[in-house]
């Protein structure tokens, strides 16, 4: 039987819609802005822009700037996103064990930093971070470390930020984890013990590769939400000192909306919106091949 | 019958259009905004033929909602500017000049303000905001750490500020606070202007790396170097102000209810003293202005207000409301505003307060200051050097 198109209309139809209004055309305007020289004289006056061509694709080439908020969100990239795997299926793993107490008040504490406000969170954490009276450093002076100047040092500041994201995100992903880990059948693992697996070879050799889905979506979400790194570093640090914690949506931000050069914040964007499209390309390319 | 009836109740409609208020609509920000309805009451009492209506924007927000205001044209008739937003949104082309307005008006003149807050309004040559409240920064500082190595008094002037500093760093933790993770350049112009200094001249030619700004960047970097001011920010100005770890800093009038509701315990072991003197004791001019925007319909009673936000008995009021303080000169005559020795010194220092100029690319040339003086202050650039960087920097902005 063929659905009819009323019902497709119907059902569909509103999502559609939304997307093109808050998705696409967004998309194609901002692509559009990015060969112009669209600034702050044609915000009011949109007749003040005019195109310019690939000038905004060759400048950003040639600025410094670009390449270290590009590096810096590389570096975060590169530190944030196994610790947040590693992190999350292991506090996973030990939240979903038959013998843990009180795994609904673990879930719960792990998942409040993803739906807390970060402004709030960023003042707490910088009172956290603070060289002289924070927790952190007062803790480490337990230990008989004498802490660093956390965000007012170039070499801290992005961990410091890596910290405070991960800690964000770990929660959430545990959540996707534990629904991973519930999901593989009980049966793999008593027949794994009937072979006599040790706890960690089960871990690594049935827990693992059944997640593989799972882990597989994780990589790619936190990619992307590490690319967009953006409110953390903006709200602790504002990019300092020294550029260290500068990330590229930061950066877009400046040029956006502090300096109102719109054009060329959105040639930021494109270029980072080919960016995500083409990890996650490799990425689906990559997981396909696994399953394979 | 019925027909008389509806011809009848247009001709009411019509005259109720035609005589009726004329509706003002202001954007207000905060805090100010509620209290803002207050005087509102008073010139629609005065005023009876105009309906103000005042809508509040929080600050947090602020920023996005005029820009996308400015964007969509569905602005009011009458907005509150920072003095500081004024070179971005000004630039935009949205706002009423007010020269001619000016021109005719018996109240706001350009002699009845101050003269750093009345340069505030202007961007590009044009005068588009009127000042209305203004603030300046001082120098705050613990009276009894400051005569417990040797200094009796308020430094005076750039070496006195200096061998302070140092004394207090030695005895204690730091001398001074002088670092702001943001808008940094508040802090380092007012030393440039005291030495003489600026960033362009009259003729628009960088002049950061003159030895008037230099020698400003030296001193003002040597706190850092010698470890007499903290580095980076995330610390908490009052408490280190109450242990005596920060026994100085500069800020504006709104810490002087500040520190005696948050940190009471230091009351009577503090005051505030005017900018320390090089040539001059220029400090750093801010408050809001108010603009008219282009795409009012209601520009005659959107003035109105404007004039009647100006006057110099409503501006005592209105600091009697919310603690802001007058731009008016003639409102510091008041008593009101002398009863508090703190206050009042803040309308001396006001008489020597400047802004930057207000220049469409103002905001690009002070964050490339904020990164050149970080990268003196951490030391991985002399003072000279980042200031030549930053007249290419400055150069590059402006071509």
């Amino acid at each position: 039987m063929k659905t009819p198109l009323k019902a497709i209309i119907t059902f569909i139809g509103p999502s559609i819609i939304l997307l093109l209004i808050f998705m696409l055309i967004p998309i194609i305007v901002s692509l559009t802005l990015s060969f112009t020289d669209f600034n702050v004289f044609a915000i009011y006056n949109w007749s003040n822009a005019s195109f310019i061509g690939f000038q905004n694709y060759i400048n950003l080439m040639k600025d410094p700037l670009f390449w270290r908020a590009l590096l810096n969100t590389l570096y975060a990239l590169v530190v944030a996103m196994p610790l947040t795997i590693i992190l999350a299926l292991s506090f996973a793993a030990l939240i979903n064990r038959e013998a843990t107490y009180f795994k609904n008040f673990f879930k719960v504490s792990f998942y409040l930093p993803s739906i807390t406000n970060t402004v709030a969170i960023a003042i707490v954490w910088s009172w956290m971070l603070n060289p002289d009276y924070g927790l952190i450093n007062w803790f480490l002076g337990l230990l008989g470390i004498k802490g660093p100047n956390w965000l007012g040092d170039p070499a801290w500041a992005m961990p410091s930020v890596i910290m405070l994201v991960v800690w964000k995100a770990v929660g959430y992903n545990i959540i996707l984890f534990i629904a991973g880990l519930q999901n593989i059948p009980d049966y793999l693992y008593e027949a794994a013990e009937l072979d006599g697996a040790s706890r960690f070879q089960q871990f690594l050799h049935v827990t693992i590769p059944s997640l593989r889905p799972t882990i597989f979506f994780v990589t790619v979400m936190t990619i992307i939400g590490y690319l967009q790194l953006f409110e953390e570093p903006y709200m602790l640090t504002g990019g300092g000192p020294l550029d260290s914690t500068l990330s590229i949506v930061l950066y877009l931000y400046r040029q956006g909306f502090r300096f109102f050069k719109l054009g060329y914040a959105s040639s930021i964007a494109f270029v980072l919106f080919i960016m995500i499209f083409a990890l996650t390309f490799i990425q689906m390319k990559v997981g396909k091949n696994i399953e394979a | 019958m019925k027909k008389r009836f509806t011809i009848f109740s247009i001709l009411v409609l019509i005259v109720a259009l035609g005589f009726g208020t004329t509706k003002i609509t202001i954007w207000a920000m905060g805090e100010e905004a509620k209290s803002l309805d207050k005087l509102a009451q008073l010139f629609m009492e005065e005023y009876p033929e105009y309906e103000v209506n005042i809508q509040a924007i929080p600050w947090a927000n602020a920023y996005d909602k005029i820009l996308t205001g400015i964007a969509g044209r569905q602005v009011p008739d009458v907005a509150q500017m920072g003095t500081t937003w004024m070179a971005p949104f000004g630039s935009m082309g949205a706002f009423e000049n007010l020269d001619p307005y000016v021109k005719n008006s018996k109240i706001v003149k350009e002699e009845a303000f101050f003269r750093g807050s009345w340069e505030t309004g202007k961007v590009d040559g044009k005068l588009l905001g009127i000042p209305w409240y203004v603030d300046t920064r001082v120098l705050y500082y613990r009276t009894d750490l400051l005569s417990e190595v040797g200094c009796d008094h308020a430094p005076q002037d750039w070496d006195e500020l200096y061998d302070v500093a140092k004394k207090l760093a030695q005895k204690g933790k730091y001398g001074i606070t002088l670092y702001q993770p943001q808008d940094n350049y508040q802090i380092l112009l007012p030393f440039v202007w005291q030495n003489g200094g600026d960033i362009l001249d009259s003729k628009g030619n960088v002049i950061v790396d003159q030895p008037e700004f230099v020698e400003a960047f030296e001193y003002y970097t040597r706190f850092f170097t010698e470890k007499l001011a903290p580095l980076g920010g995330g610390g908490n100005l009052f408490q280190d102000f109450a242990t005596g770890d920060t026994p100085m800093f500069f800020s504006g009038p709104w810490m002087v209810s500040m520190i005696r509701e948050q940190i009471p315990q230091i009351e009577g072991k503090w005051n505030v003293a005017l900018m320390p003197k090089k040539k001059t004791r220029t400090s750093f001019m801010g408050g809001s202005d108010l603009v008219i925007f282009k795409d009012s319909k209601n520009k005659e009673g959107a003035w109105k207000f404007i004039e009647f936000l100006s006057r110099p008995d409503i501006q005592v009021k209105w600091y009697q409301l919310v603690n802001s303080l007058p731009a008016s000169i003639e409102a510091w005559n008041n008593p009101i505003l002398q009863a508090d020795p703190m206050i009042a010194l803040f309308g001396e220092q006001l008489f020597d307060a400047k802004a930057p100029i207000n220049r469409p690319e103002f905001q690009e040339i002070s964050v490339s200051i904020d990164r050149r003086v970080e990268e003196a202050i951490y030391g991985r650039k002399t003072p000279e050097g980042a200031a030549k960087d930053l007249k290419k920097d400055i150069e590059k902005i402006l071509r």
